[in-house]
């Protein structure tokens, strides 16, 4: 420790380089985490809500919750040891029609059609009727208030806003509750839809009666990974998260090697006075940790304030266990490109400290 | 007199291709209490093989080293570093200072590897004796060569060890700082009753010595005093 606090505190400017180094490799890592758990929520947030196990759908959907169309058959052959409900979902676009640009107050949406006792309804306390709709809290950064119209592209329906609910977004889009009527005629495109609904939500265990052979059971975190781009969105960003730490983890085992070997002749005297190997390893491992520990406080910092000032730009989002298990790897990779100048260490022969 | 430190009947062998190159021929050896012993000898010789099996750094072929009347050469690599740590201080002739440690910093890193509590009276004291109050907070860089030398001494003595190993340590410096050095080092060696061992090339600081050896070709002898 002694030792160790010395340096840092004689080499200012030396140890102040590298600090930046893993000062802006942590900030990067975990606002690239932020970021990318913000926009992997953004495209779950709604199913999160769900609360739910299992996704039930036609298998001829191929595995697009929008392609697949159930009816009350389907509905009947499922067996849950929980609860079950239909789920209608469908993308739509609503504009506001009291806007002087109508075209550029479109907003791409998911209208979601449930029953009015279902579990996924955001605010049990709101009924759902007619076209009275629970729409996304985003949209009221878009200027809508409850009692508000909105209109929808490709037909002159229109549907009040009647409740907010919070962290409602669907695939990035906010999501618009409306009752499994409303839905189907919006679906459909006429006032006597068929009465067919896209997908069953399951909380519990189910079974689907052997005599349907069309339906398929999706555990929800499956389903979550069919959605377009959502696997391939987490694979790249954790792809990049996971090579930054390895990379700082080099960049720093290179430089405290560096560091080390410059002071080969220091600590061969330092042996020769008969200093420990384990007091002067212990004291390049402490160092290195020092040097993350103040790298990774100031980056994290510098991240939080981005998510304050950015937060309603990007879609950036804290995830307290990500950030744990990432601080954990910068220090277990730390850990390990000290070992390199420890393994150092232990080669220096005391004897060439005294020469003659 | 006590004798704090005894070579006897050591050889050193190093394999050199397939030939074995005999470094030291049978040594005995002995320095008591309140001597300051000089080692000469040309370079090559086997001054620095001698010191280092004498410091416990690499082990003899045959014989044995014993410290403060108890063997020291058989035990293990780190129990003689243990040892060296309590029993030996080293001035070495780059100085055996730490660059980021200031030169109160170099003595209180004893206290800290061997968890005990800062002898500050003492500290005081070898500041004063050595004339480096003045410079108890500068780094060794900032040094001149006499001052940095007379802090080694300093460290070298805060520990309280029972023998002093001095590697050159007069190289860098003029005559008048090289005889202040060694002055006070053969002051420090009868006042604190240590015995020291110092290598060395220069022959003008015999005169401050109560033994010289000679090295040479890996055979030591005692040189009588003129």
């Amino acid at each position: 420790m002694f030792l160790a606090l010395k340096e840092l505190k004689y080499s200012k400017m030396k140890f102040a380089l590298i600090i930046a180094v893993i000062v802006l490799v942590s900030y990067l890592v975990y606002f690239l985490t932020s970021l990318a758990y913000g926009l992997a929520s953004s495209y779950t947030n709604a199913i999160e809500k769900w609360g739910s196990d299992e996704i039930i759908m036609t298998i001829d959907a191929n595995d697009s919750i929008m392609m697949s169309f159930m009816d009350q058959d389907d509905y009947d052959s499922v067996i849950t040891t929980g609860s079950k409900t239909k789920l209608g979902l469908f993308p739509a676009v609503i504009n506001n029609p009291t806007a002087d640009d109508i075209l550029g107050s479109r907003i791409d949406v998911f209208f979601f059609g449930i029953e009015d006792d279902s579990f996924i309804k955001p605010n049990q306390s709101i009924t759902l009727t007619g076209n009275k709709v629970i729409a996304d809290d985003s949209l009221q950064k878009e200027g809508y208030k409850i009692g508000d119209i909105f209109g929808i592209s490709g037909s002159t329906q229109t549907y009040e806003i009647i409740g907010f609910s919070k962290k409602t977004t669907y695939q990035t889009a906010p999501v618009i509750y409306m009752s499994l009527e409303s839905w189907q005629q919006y679906r459909y495109n006429t006032q006597t839809p068929p009465d067919l609904y896209s997908g069953i939500i399951v909380r519990g265990e189910s079974t689907i009666d052997a005599s349907n052979k069309s339906l398929l059971i999706y555990k929800t975190d499956d389903y979550i990974s069919t959605l377009p781009g959502y696997t391939a969105q987490v694979l790249t960003f954790t792809t990049m998260i996971v090579f930054l730490i390895i990379i700082v983890a080099f960049v720093l085992g290179i430089f405290i090697y560096v560091l080390t070997i410059q002071k080969t002749s220091m600590f061969g005297v330092m042996k020769a006075q008969g200093i420990s190997n384990g007091y002067i390893g212990g004291s390049v491992v402490l160092q290195t940790f020092l040097l993350v520990l103040i790298g990774i406080i100031l980056g994290g910092i510098l991240t939080l304030l981005t998510g304050i000032f950015l937060g309603d730009v990007i879609p950036f989002a804290v995830n307290i266990l990500f950030y744990v298990v990432i601080t954990a790897a910068f220090f277990l990779f730390a850990f390990f490109g000290a070992l390199f100048s420890v393994s150092a260490v232990l080669k220096i022969d005391p004897l060439k400290a005294i020469g003659g | 007199m006590k004798p704090l430190i005894e070579m006897i009947g050591v050889t050193k062998d190093f394999l050199q291709g397939d030939n074995i190159i005999r470094a030291l021929k049978e040594t005995n050896f002995t320095a008591y209490e309140g001597e300051l012993i000089a080692i000469i000898g040309p370079s090559g010789s086997g001054k620095s093989t001698f010191l280092t099996i004498l410091g416990g750094l690499q082990k003899p072929t045959t014989g044995r080293v014993l410290l403060n009347g108890r063997p020291f050469s058989e035990l293990d690599v780190k129990e003689k570093s243990k040892i060296r740590l309590d029993n030996i201080g080293f001035i070495l002739q780059t100085s055996n200072l730490i660059p980021f440690l200031t030169i109160k910093e170099q003595m209180v890193l004893y206290n800290k590897i061997t968890k005990t509590k800062v002898n500050q009276p003492w500290m005081n004291e070898l500041f004063l004796k050595l004339d480096v109050e003045k410079l108890k907070n500068k780094y060794p860089n900032s040094l001149s060569g006499g001052e940095r030398q007379r802090a080694a001494i300093a460290k070298a003595l805060y520990h309280q060890p029972s023998v002093i190993f001095a590697d050159e340590p007069t190289a860098s410096l003029d005559t008048k700082k090289a005889y202040e050095v060694v002055k006070l080092l053969a002051k420090e060696t009868k006042e604190q009753k240590k015995a020291t061992i110092m290598v060395t090339h220069d022959e003008r600081m015999l005169e401050f010595c109560d033994r010289v050896y000679v090295i040479t070709d890996g055979i030591l002898t005692e040189r009588p005093k003129a």
